[in-house]
């Protein structure tokens, strides 16, 4: 383990020298955007989830379900990220009339609805299993 | 209970996510996203940017469109991954620097010090490449040298950030996260094996779920599947357009004529006498760096069979330069491989109709598996190089 311990150092160090000499020309401009993601997910992004996950307890006492809404919560998110480009659209893109050619607010906003209605239909088949449960053990006592 | 705002410390953290079992098996799934990404990507470079030693094979003809394919869609599942992995790993953003053990304290900064640029990388990796996907570049650096230039960061982040975690990494990965029966009966009440197993569950299926979202951009029968891909496969002629004729300023003068120009001879060919040549019909995709790709039925003169018909030299890279006098794409150099190969048309027509000025009119190079900004549009001049 030794070995091949030293050689990942090696090897990874290496590559992050090349890596920090090929950006270097443009390190200036890069910086705000290599900083911006740590900084906003360890200060903001971390301890919102760490909120809504906390509330969410308080809230929902089931797990099971609790972990499908959650579920549900991280896909909006991500859907929400990877639309994030798609719908901000600042000026500097090329003048291209061509370019943006799908409805991405449409797309989003299917999307999601397919997502959170698969976890209702989960929820509610759950509950009525629950208590088809409950209702079996009553009976036979 | 009032208790003082401080600053937590990993203790307080008490969720089962939180702990190196989750981290571990996260951290391999990222490393197998971003190792692809890095693969692929290094193999779009050198396309792009060929070093003497690569070649890079014309079949099968998708081969370009699935490498880059796969470039963008594990692009897109490390999103939700990196995000549980650094929900997982947070509470040691709080472990407090050993600060009476010099040692020990320089080895830790050191750590810190890797531990932030891979996650500054990885992020920006992440957050450049989609928002080129969207073809917005709301930043001041030029994309393809910076993203590249990163990748190796990360590349090179991700050794060092396995070469220390690699005991912690192995022995979580040797704990399997079900417990086995008797001990899970000896201690019931909460089961955090049941909770990490839920996390990763939950990171795996949201990955899924955001590559399902997208790959419609390059995977036909997923076209109607995915609401997020950023292209649709429609476009005038039926192939999307990223660079219109117009954008390029591309005027063609009324008696074009094609150049073509080799080590010793030199011959030039009007467009009703390229029109006469024996055409070839193939299926060709327009795969494009940034993941689309959309197939169209092109028909033209091959390449090579034009080269012949000039008494030109075949077997050889040809140069091949656009009526766009400015901008990256305005020439690309095909290799020998591709200029030989018969799928290589110089294009008329496409799906049965007349190339539109938009889609290179008077004529453009297709060629099997190669990215979609070396298929020059207006072509003017071809240039065998010895
Ligand atoms: C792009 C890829 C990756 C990123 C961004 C990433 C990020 C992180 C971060 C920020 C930490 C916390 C650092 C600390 O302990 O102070 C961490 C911990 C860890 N990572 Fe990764 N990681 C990646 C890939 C990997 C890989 C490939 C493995 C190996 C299987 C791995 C295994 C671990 C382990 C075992 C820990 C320690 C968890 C603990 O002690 O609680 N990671 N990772």
């Amino acid at each position: 383990m030794r070995a091949v311990r030293l050689l990942l150092f090696v090897l990874g160090a290496a590559a992050t020298a090349y890596g920090g000499w090929l950006l270097l020309p443009q390190l200036g401009t890069a910086l705000p955007w290599l900083i911006g993601g740590p900084a906003l997910h360890d200060a903001l992004v971390a301890p919102l989830v760490g909120l809504v996950g906390l509330a969410l307890g308080r809230l929902v006492t089931d797990r099971r379900r609790r972990a499908w809404i959650a579920a549900g919560l991280l896909a909006s998110a991500t859907l929400l990220l990877i639309a994030v480009p798609l719908l901000w659209r600042p000026p500097s893109a090329p003048p291209n009339p061509g370019l943006p050619d799908r409805d991405y607010p449409l797309g989003l906003a299917v999307g999601l609805a397919v997502v959170w209605a698969a976890i209702a239909i989960v929820l509610v088949v759950a509950t009525a299993v629950d208590r088809r449960v409950t209702h079996r053990r009553s009976d036979s006592r | 209970m009032i208790r003082r705002a401080r600053i937590p410390a990993p203790e307080d953290f008490t969720a089962s996510s939180h702990s190196p079992l989750v981290a571990a098996r996260l951290g391999l799934w990222l490393g197998v996203a971003f190792g692809l990404c890095f693969g692929t990507g290094l193999l779009s470079h050198y396309i792009q940017h060929p070093p003497g030693w690569f070649s890079w094979p014309t079949r099968p003809v998708n081969l370009y469109r699935i490498t880059q394919g796969v470039h963008v869609l594990s692009g897109v599942a490390a999103i939700p991954l990196l995000l549980a992995k650094l929900w997982s790993v947070y509470p040691r953003l709080f472990v407090r620097p050993p600060v009476r053990q010099p040692i020990r304290l320089s080895a830790h900064a050191l750590e810190r010090i890797s531990v932030l640029v891979l996650v500054c990388a990885a992020f920006f990796e992440l957050v450049t490449g989609l928002f080129n996907v969207a073809q917005s570049y709301p930043w001041g650096f030029f994309f393809p040298t910076a993203h590249y230039a990163v990748a190796w960061l990360v590349a090179g982040a991700v050794l060092l950030h396995v070469a220390v975690k690699l005991p912690v990494a192995r022995a979580a990965l040797k704990t399997p996260l079900r417990r086995n029966a008797p001990v899970a009966a000896m201690t019931p009440g909460s089961d955090d094996s049941v909770e990490r197993r839920a996390f990763l569950r939950t990171s795996a299926g949201v990955a899924g779920i955001a590559v399902l979202a997208t790959a419609g951009v390059t995977v036909p029968w997923l076209r109607r599947v995915s609401p997020l891909a950023w292209r649709s496969a429609a476009g005038p002629q039926g192939v999307p357009i990223n660079r219109t004729a117009a954008a390029a300023r591309i005027v063609v003068p009324p008696h074009w004529r094609l150049e073509i120009v080799w080590p010793g001879g030199r011959r030039t060919v009007s467009l009703p006498e390229l029109a006469a040549l024996p055409p070839r019909t193939a299926h060709l995709p327009i795969a494009c760096v940034e993941g689309w790709s959309a197939s169209a039925h092109w028909t033209g003169v091959p390449v090579v069979q034009l080269l012949r018909w000039a008494g030109a030299p075949t077997g050889r890279p040809v140069r091949f330069t656009s009526l766009e006098t400015e901008g990256l794409y305005a020439a690309s150099t095909l290799p020998a491989a591709h200029a030989s190969d018969p799928l290589t048309l110089l294009a008329l027509r496409i799906n049965g109709e007349q190339l539109s000025p938009d889609h290179g009119y008077p004529c453009r190079l297709i060629a099997p598996s190669r990215p979609g900004v070396l298929q020059t549009k207006w072509v003017a001049r071809l240039e065998v190089w010895r």
